[in-house]
């Protein structure tokens, strides 16, 4: 994995190599000129040239530098693949509602992009943030129910318990849910969820089925 | 029934423990006045947290009457109680205890002042080392919990050497907690790594020296000692601990012995970062 040069494993405090010859990616730091490791774990390097790689989670440092993509991003990984990530501003996440309240949902973050986290985050989505359109007609009953699993956008950090989610993009919305019933509903609508044993129609604030 | 509300005694009769005398004698230094015990270090020893360490530091000899054998563990980053206020940056907690069995004179399940003392100085020598703003609204908890400490033996306890040697776990704490934080998975900007030396006067002769990561058993009088927590790839101190009593005739004494206590961390350092690398290669 490791290109000429490069040390393949590293632990937090070693140099990486120049600033003027990397990026700094996640699991780095720059000091004095240098990409120093702080993560104890396998060096990767990604060129330019390929695609991208698949950004983790960009925290403020790389957020700086990532305009220079003429550079390989350098990057220093877990070993054993288990690491943490925070939900940050700009996020899809995964979550599950918890309670309704008249003016907000309460969810549980289970996921952020592709990653199962280890510790369960809470998040909340207001009734101005559930969707884009008439958003002063938004009923939080007519959008959620506790149990149903959401695909949220990140938009705040939030205050000391809850992240500040919205689901107000066609793309986000309730994707799993169950009836009174108990059984799995079939998205119907934009706005409407239906079992397909008895037949009845809930209202949720649906995810466009992608 | 029985009587749940108080502590009964055992139902059959017991004998009070009845101790040996240390059948061992008062050991004596044989290492040089700039070497450090050999340490052993293995981290990912405890399955349920994001990260561990345990260290091992042994007298050279091989004989049991120094050493110490501590384990970290780490939990987190996780969310903050509820009534926790919001943090921009990673909240660190950390927590040293001794177990009950770990020195001659037994210790309590509470922490007592000494090791509330311990857990201060660990925080701010991990504070320093923790890039805590990558983690917003998250804490850390690290817990340090010495298994073996170095007033194992009487004569520890018949010298009155205890506060001496709690440098020495100071020192021991803070590299296994580095450790164990590497381990987890936390933003470091170095490895950090404790260091002690001390102002010994030798026997004999009134004459002192200063001796790297000291046995306070092992030595007649401890006039001064300084424990530090030193970042050897930025060459930065993030935690000082100095204390007792320097001659006023020599005035670089404390300078030279903060270096000593520099020098003997940097000794320790090498060897975690080999323990270290092994682990990374080795998983």
């Amino acid at each position: 994995m490791a290109t000429d040069g490069v040390r393949s494993v590293a632990l937090p405090g070693q140099v990486l190599g120049p600033v003027t010859k990397f990026a700094p990616g996640a699991g780095t730091h720059i000091f004095q000129g240098n990409v120093v490791s702080s993560l104890m774990g396998n060096v990767s390097v990604v060129n330019p040239a390929k695609a991208p790689g698949p950004a983790k989670r960009l925290n403020k440092i790389t957020g700086a530098a990532l305009p220079k993509d003429e550079l390989a991003t350098i990057s220093v990984v877990r070993h054993g693949s288990r690491r943490e990530v925070l939900p940050d501003v700009g996020n899809i996440v995964l979550a599950q509602v918890l309670r309704l309240m008249p003016k907000q949902a309460i969810v549980m973050i289970k996921q952020v992009g592709d990653t199962v986290l280890q510790t369960e985050w809470q998040g909340v989505i207001r009734v101005q943030d559930v969707r884009a359109t008439e958003k002063d007609k938004v009923k939080i009953y007519e959008s959620f129910k506790p149990g149903d699993i959401v695909r949220a956008q990140v938009i705040s950090l939030g205050d000391q318990a809850n992240y500040y989610l919205s689901t107000a993009q066609n793309e986000l919305g309730v994707i799993m849910a169950t009836s009174e019933a108990g059984n799995d509903m079939v998205p119907v609508s934009w706005k409407e969820f239906k079992d397909p044993e008895t037949g009845v129609s809930e209202l949720r604030k649906v995810a466009k089925p992608s | 029934m029985a009587d749940r509300r108080r502590i009964n005694g055992p139902g059959g009769t017991t004998l009070p423990p009845l101790y040996d005398d240390d059948p061992l004698p008062r050991p004596t230094r044989s290492r040089e006045p700039n070497g450090v015990r050999p340490v052993y270090l293995k981290t990912g020893v405890t399955p349920s947290a994001s990260g561990s360490a345990y260290l091992e530091v042994e007298s050279r000899n091989g004989a049991p009457t120094t050493g110490m054998k501590l384990s970290c563990t780490v939990h987190g980053p996780r969310s903050l109680p509820r009534s926790a206020p919001f943090s921009p940056h990673m909240v660190l907690t950390t927590h040293v205890k001794y177990a009950p069995f770990a020195t001659k004179s037994r210790r309590g399940y509470l922490r007592d002042a000494s090791e509330r003392d311990l857990s201060t100085h660990l925080e701010t020598a991990l504070r320093g080392v923790l890039i805590a703003d990558r983690w917003p609204k998250s804490g850390v908890d690290v817990v340090v919990t010495i298994i073996e400490g170095e007033e194992a033996r009487q004569f520890a306890v018949d010298q009155g050497s205890e506060e001496w040697d709690m440098m020495n776990v100071l020192s021991a704490c803070i590299t296994v907690a580095a450790a164990a934080v590497a381990d987890a998975g936390i933003d470091c900007v170095d490895t950090v790594s404790g260091g002690v030396a001390a102002l010994v006067s030798m026997s004999g002769d009134g004459k002192s020296e200063i001796v790297l990561d000291p046995v306070a058993t092992e030595h007649d009088e401890i006039l001064a000692a300084c424990c530090v927590a030193y970042l050897p790839s930025r060459d930065e101190i993030t935690n000082l601990w100095l204390k007792g009593e320097v001659s006023s005739s020599d005035p670089s004494l404390y300078r030279t012995l903060i270096a000593r206590a520099v020098h003997a961390s940097k000794g320790t350092s090498q060897a975690i970062v080999g323990s270290l690398n092994e682990a990374v290669t080795g998983a």
